[in-house]
């Protein structure tokens, strides 16, 4: 099975201080799950874990481990790991190589050898997904930002991992477009059976889609759990309370005050 | 902090890709090739550049027995055209076993340094070079049915004896090899 597991793992950068520190976590396979957190609570490293490049390509100094599909990522090289992890860095920049929108989105597939006519079907279909169709030859770098956030998703799509970690993919996305890549996302959680771990500062599109939450900050795993059960904790506790979107504040703000008469009047 | 008591393991930066032992392998038995071309016999004795080569890489990269018996089938079939013996087909099965025993031999555990000074390229090109060289001259005896006293008194000897050149040569090779391994870009 697809599940993650971090098991007392804690992590350092070479030469630097631990970034994430003593981190248990499981995530579920076929789940979808919210990775949130102040900026430098190791969200990023977070991911590169799942991926494998923390420590396999950065080296550093590692503690405990990370579990992916039941292998250790020490014990697997990170491109055997990335057939299974597909991974879309919140540089997405970083990641694109290709001079066309078509170009790109075949690298992965060439690079595995797959034959031409299933490459271009796969493109046309993974493009037709994210939202690219008939971009096919534009030019990369004649691209929004948007247009080549969703490019980099769709460079993860083809390769059709069963995990797909995304870090922060809607930062570059206006808001009808953020939507729309939580709904795919969502789809493909649901439909497709995919493992997908996002890292969101903004949960309000992302949250009716997902049913695990976690909660970094400063290196620890302060929460971890449902969202429903976990918003409110997140509020009382004050934990990250800022990125708890402003209707779900209402409501509970509401039940809150409901819960207070019905004590006042008891 | 408790994260502080954890035993930390420190990790290598490992940023290669998954073919560069494939690149790196080829490159090393090209290099072989050539110098096994022009390098002159003397006294009957060659250094078998084709073998050090492979030894050196198979040092660098570590392949799988899978892997290391594909290294030492292309080293055999290199050799074929460019070999001076009277029997150059016996590499095909020489160079697997050479490539194999010293994949073998990396899988060791002992130690095979002095001080902070590594001599596993020279050990295993020795052990390797041996097995391959006792391979071929076996095969050789077999096919072309030599006499038993040319097998020991001249054959034998000469194995040994290109076994420590390659030693030697494999074990100052592999420095520079490794730089080459490692380099990044145009960063050497």
């Amino acid at each position: 099975m697809n599940s993650i597991i971090f098991d007392n793992m804690s992590y350092a950068y070479p030469g630097g201080d631990a970034v994430l520190k003593n981190i248990n976590a499981i995530i579920p396979p076929d789940s979808f799950t919210i990775l949130t957190g102040p900026e430098g609570a190791g969200k990023t490293t977070f991911c590169l874990a799942i991926a494998g490049a923390v420590p396999g390509y950065f080296g550093g100094r590692m503690a405990g481990s990370v579990t992916v599909g039941g292998v250790k990522t020490t014990d697997i090289k990170v491109a055997d790991l990335a057939e299974r992890v597909g991974i879309v860095l919140a540089d997405y920049d970083s990641q694109l190589l290709a001079l066309t929108v078509a170009e790109e989105v075949a690298f992965g597939l060439e690079n595995r050898g797959a034959a031409p006519e299933t490459i271009a079907a796969k493109i046309r279909e993974v493009l037709a997904l994210v939202g690219l169709s008939g971009n096919e030859h534009a030019e990369v770098a004649g691209l929004s930002g948007g247009q080549r956030q969703r490019l980099a998703i769709a460079g993860m799509l083809v390769a059709d991992p069963d995990i797909l970690v995304l870090d922060e993919p809607a930062s570059a996305l206006d808001p009808e477009g953020t939507a729309e890549l939580y709904r795919l996302l969502g789809e493909l959680n649901r439909k497709y059976g995919k493992t997908v771990i996002v890292v969101e500062h903004c949960l309000r599109h992302v949250l009716p889609y997902a049913n695990n939450l976690l909660v970094l900050q400063q290196g620890c795993l302060q929460l971890a759990g449902h969202p429903e059960d976990l918003l409110p904790r997140m509020l009382k506790e004050a934990v990250y309370a800022e990125a708890v979107p402003a209707e779900v504040k209402t409501i509970y703000a509401a039940a809150a005050g409901v819960r207070k008469e019905e004590t006042r009047s008891a | 902090m408790e994260s502080n008591k954890q035993e930390m393991v420190t990790y290598s930066p490992n940023q290669g890709g998954n073919n560069r032992w494939l690149t790196v392998t080829t490159l090393l038995l090209a290099v072989g090739a050539i110098l096994k071309l022009v390098t002159p016999s003397v006294g009957g004795i060659t250094p078998n550049w084709m073998i050090a080569m492979y030894c050196i890489a198979i040092n660098l990269t570590r392949p799988t027995f899978g892997q290391a018996a594909g290294i030492g089938l292309v080293a055999g079939a290199v050799q074929i055209p460019l070999s001076k013996s009277a029997f150059p087909y016996g590499n095909l099965l020489s160079e697997p076993v050479g490539a194999i025993a010293c994949a073998l031999l990396l899988q060791a555990t002992m130690k095979m340094n002095i001080g902070a000074f590594n001599l596993r390229p020279a050990i295993t090109t020795f052990l390797s070079t041996v097995a391959s060289g006792m391979t071929f001259i076996t095969v050789m005896k077999l096919v072309l049915s030599l006499p038993l006293s040319v097998y020991l008194y001249a054959m034998m000897p000469v194995v040994f004896a290109v076994a420590v050149i390659n030693m030697v040569l494999a074990q100052l090779l592999y420095f520079p090899a490794q730089k080459l391994f490692a380099a990044r870009g145009n960063k050497a």
